[in-house]
């Protein structure tokens, strides 16, 4: 269970960190909340910029078929994906 | 019909601070503004230079939020805030006049990045390379955010061509406005001072040595430039849409030019001056003037030992004999920086005060030139501003009073 | 409108050229025309570990070259392409250097990275260890390099200017060329760009998921990206009176250039068009053409599903319902995309293409895009002799677009 509640926090800190969200907390990013457009108003820039984070972060590959809208709704559907492949 | 060219705002940042009052209040003492590079990387050379003019920190507060500037790099910061400030100088809001244009001088392009991305490439591996830093590594990224900001929406021209640069990027806007392009360009330059490129320069041999490093222009004790940093941005406009609007004119923008010497080392300045003098009278020229009109002459000598001499020589074979004008070196105060020159020379077609050069003090026998002293002149009526860039290239402008 | 210029219609009087599939023109049209690729394993740079692995490399220079130009071996690649094509372009105007007098002649130049290949080499080693760099190996390795190196070697004492606005450099030096042209500031403008492979853009543009697997497919189904190239491009423009007055073969006309910016993203393109419509809408406005007498467009077409995407919709608003029957080249296809030189070296393409009348094809044929209902040159190439004016568009990171009008030299003159 520890692993499965570490993966969003680790999401959570590398959306703060490698995008440079001024103001922002880690624990202020809440797990359903949709990450582009309305919610934070990331754009494909920043989406790309955290592919690179979670690569380093989880040791694994992402593709770029698989950057899509669904992955990267919200933290909790990121963690599912992260999840999967480690 | 080729429309009349008007300056009609100026925005700068440089190590005066913010804004061209305080580049004028820091021309007319004429101290240098220097300070200590961090010099912690590891890049310099013991006994190498210690000393820039970079701009001090939280000028940029209040013309650019973090949230906009976030994923910028330090020049594009630096240039959007330039803008803002050119364009309240003249009187205009932002986000309006849909075609401006914008063309944007840089010599080394967003360093910062360049060198974040190289250490990620080639210490981590390709795969760790930044798509950010990417975005904001190419040398149109300042002028680009610019549009994005202002919604400038006409040509976008960024110009590589080292201290030339400045001067050019100013006489490529002018051509935009005066084909009847378009009625409004923001024209200027931004360069950012990192401590890599401040240690490489300075192993170069490029750059001022010594307990003062001082440039000394023009000086015969001269051994190097002061680095510089910052953004200057003016704007321009035709003659016909400022005074639709009733807008005031800081300078006119005469004529443009420039000329190249083959001679000249990649790294370095040649010896071909009689070649640039004569694209220097063609300048003057297309302005229907002669040397002998030009009341004041704002210099890019900035203390570098080769770049003064050439300097030297292709005035006084311009002037063919003739006593020269005062001769301002506006770099010797804001270092080696476009900025600084571009400033100094719309400053001084408004009829700002000049102060004296410092680190000037024994002439030198083989260039023949004192620069100006402080003393106080009369407005000029025609300035001409000159950039001789190592490489070969060389541009002028030359300047007007803003009205009448 | 073309009499408003002081210098009159501007022709082109000769083409060099450097590119995946050679060094020269003659190898650039031999391979566009059959529609054979020069996309695929490279050996620049070790790129084992970056996340694609093609690219249209240049090869071997011809080994009388490097002989005959002084001081080649401090040259950088990208220097090297660009005093080639240079050569070959004079050579086929039929104008020597030196160029040694007041402004006769001006160069413009395009690059988006200079010699950042050979920077490479030295950072590797500097940022390592300061101490163990030769510092000589870093001497001009800068975005305006490749002009400089031009200038000097051709001896030219006028106008040099460098314009680096990443993928649209090359065609914004070409509009800065025409206007010193029409002006009489130069009465002849060495034009162009260069670039050459290297770990920064391949790596960057790898970052920003840009580039495909496979060759890349301008506006067809499936495509996923750029594809890489390198080399130079160099157009020699002069007032075409003067170049008929010394008997020089004008290959076509320079019509117009125009320029814009979408003001929108820095790496996504405006989805509208609107950004690149305004560029080619001003180009056909300073060339004094209306839409209707274009027969052809080289794309910008760099393959990535939104830039394709966005040049379709940019089409539509210039040329309206005839935007799906104007044959398209796409030149990326086959030489990939050059960067800074990519707008220079499709001028190229272009002028060739109206000069032969015939337009070359893509030579690879995947799946029509239903989103993308045009006419591109798939096959074979497509005969048009009575080509009359032709636009190629360059459209950068940045939202920096440019566009070119070139009309065929029909030898009468207007």
């Amino acid at each position: 269970m520890s692993e499965i509640a570490a993966t969003p926090a680790r999401i959570k800190r590398l959306i703060v960190e490698s995008l440079n969200l001024e103001g922002m907390r880690p624990e202020m990013i809440e797990d359903e909340a949709p990450l582009f457009g309305e919610g934070l108003g990331l754009d494909s820039v920043d989406a790309l910029e955290l592919v690179v984070a979670l690569e380093k972060e989880f040791g694994i590959r992402i593709k770029s078929q698989e950057i899509g809208r669904e992955v990267f709704s919200s933290v909790s559907t990121l963690s599912e994906f992260i999840e999967g492949r480690t | 019909m080729r429309e009349p060219v008007l300056v009609t705002g100026l925005g700068t940042l440089g190590a005066w601070g913010g804004g061209s009052d305080r580049l004028a209040v820091a021309l007319a003492a004429g101290v240098p503004l220097t300070s200590e590079v961090d010099r912690s990387a590891g890049y310099h050379l013991p006994c190498g230079a210690r000393r820039a003019c970079l701009v001090p920190a939280g000028e940029l507060a209040g013309w650019i939020s973090p949230a906009e500037s976030r994923r910028m790099s330090p020049p594009s910061k630096l240039a959007v805030a330039a803008s803002r400030m050119a364009l309240r100088c003249a009187g205009l809001a932002d986000a309006e006049e849909t075609g401006t244009a914008v063309t944007i001088a840089t010599a080394f392009g967003p360093s910062t990045n360049t060198e974040a991305l190289l250490k990620q490439i080639l210490f981590e591996g390709p795969e760790a390379a930044s798509p950010s830093l990417f975005m904001e590594s190419v040398a149109n990224a300042p002028a680009a955010q610019i549009a994005i900001a202002l919604k400038a929406r006409g040509a976008s021209l960024t110009v590589c061509q080292r201290e030339a640069g400045p001067l050019l990027a100013l006489g490529t806007g002018g051509a935009e406005i005066a084909a009847g392009r378009t009625r409004r360009v923001l024209a200027g330059v931004v360069d950012e001072m990192t401590p890599l490129l401040h240690a490489l320069l300075d192993r170069f041999g490029a750059l001022a040595r010594g307990d003062e490093e001082m440039a000394r222009p023009f000086d015969r004790r001269r051994n190097g430039f002061l680095a510089g940093e910052g953004a200057t941005v003016a704007v321009l406009e035709g003659e016909s849409s400022v005074a639709a609007r009733g807008g005031r004119a800081l300078a006119r923008l005469l004529a443009w030019g420039s000329a190249f010497d083959p001679t000249a080392s990649p790294s370095g300045w040649g010896h071909g001056y009689q070649a640039l003098a004569r694209g220097l009278r063609r300048t003057l020229e297309r302005a229907g003037l002669q040397p002998s009109d030009v009341d004041l002459v704002v210099s890019g000598a900035s203390g570098a030992r080769d770049g003064d001499r050439l300097e030297a020589e292709v005035l006084r074979a311009a002037w063919e004999g003739s006593p020269l004008p005062p001769v301002a070196t506006p770099k010797a105060v804001t270092g080696e920086y476009g900025g600084g020159l571009l400033g100094a020379a719309v400053l001084a077609a408004a009829g700002a005060p000049l102060g004296p050069t410092p680190g000037f003090g024994e002439p030198d026998p083989e260039l023949g030139i004192v620069p100006h002293d402080g003393s106080l002149l009369a407005p000029p009526t025609v300035v001409l501003a000159t950039s001789l860039a190592a490489g070969g290239a060389a541009a002028w402008v030359v300047l007007g009073r803003g009205m009448g | 409108m073309r009499s408003q210029h002081p210098a009159g219609p501007v022709a082109v009087t000769g083409v060099g050229a450097v590119s995946g599939l050679g060094w020269g023109v003659a190898a650039l049209w031999k391979g566009l025309r059959a529609g054979r690729g020069g996309i695929g394993p490279f050996d620049r740079f070790d790129h084992s570990r970056h996340r694609t692995h093609l690219a249209a490399e240049a090869g071997d220079p011809p080994p009388a070259l490097a002989r005959s130009i002084p001081g080649w071996r401090r040259l950088s690649i990208a220097d090297r392409f660009a005093i080639f094509a240079v050569l070959e372009a004079l050579g086929q105007a039929g104008l020597g250097a030196p160029f040694g007098d007041d402004a006769e002649a001006g160069v413009y130049f395009g690059s988006s990275t200079g010699g950042m290949y050979e920077s490479e080499l030295f950072f590797a080693d500097f940022l390592r260890d300061p101490r163990r760099a030769r510092l000589s190996a870093l001497v001009a390795q800068q975005v305006n390099a490749p002009g400089d190196a031009v200038a000097r070697h051709l001896g030219a004492t006028g106008p040099v200017a460098t314009f680096s606005s990443a993928c649209a450099s090359g065609a914004l030096a070409l509009g800065a060329a025409l206007e010193a042209v029409r002006s009489g500031e130069v009465e002849v403008a060495i034009t162009g760009g260069s670039d050459s492979l290297c770990q920064l853009t391949y790596a960057g543009f790898n970052a920003l998921r840009s580039v495909d697997e496979v060759p890349c497919r301008p506006f067809r189904a499936g495509r996923a990206g750029m594809s890489f190239g390198e080399g130079a491009a160099v157009l020699v423009l002069e007032p075409l009176a003067r170049a008929l007055a010394r008997g020089a073969a004008p290959l076509a006309v320079l019509a117009g250039a125009g320029s814009s910016c979408d003001a929108h993203h820095m790496t996504a393109p405006d989805p509208t068009g609107a950004g690149a419509a305004a560029a080619v809408a001003a180009a056909l406005a300073d060339a004094g053409l209306p839409p209707e007498t274009i027969d052809f467009v080289n794309v910008h077409g760099t393959g990535t599903p939104l830039n394709d995407a966005a040049e379709w919709q940019a089409l539509q608003r210039v040329f309206g319902e005839r935007a799906g029957e104007m044959p398209l080249v796409a030149t990326k296809a086959l030489i990939g995309h050059l960067l800074g030189c990519s707008g220079a070296i499709e001028a190229v393409a272009t002028v060739l293409c109206l000069h032969h009348g015939e337009l070359h094809p893509v030579g690879r044929n995947g799946e029509e895009d239903p989103e993308l209902p045009v006419a591109l040159v798939l096959d074979e190439p497509l005969p048009l002799p009575g080509a009359r004016a032709a636009v190629s568009t360059s459209l950068a990171f940045g939202g920096s677009n440019a566009a070119l009008v070139f009309s065929r030299w029909t030898g009468a003159a207007p």
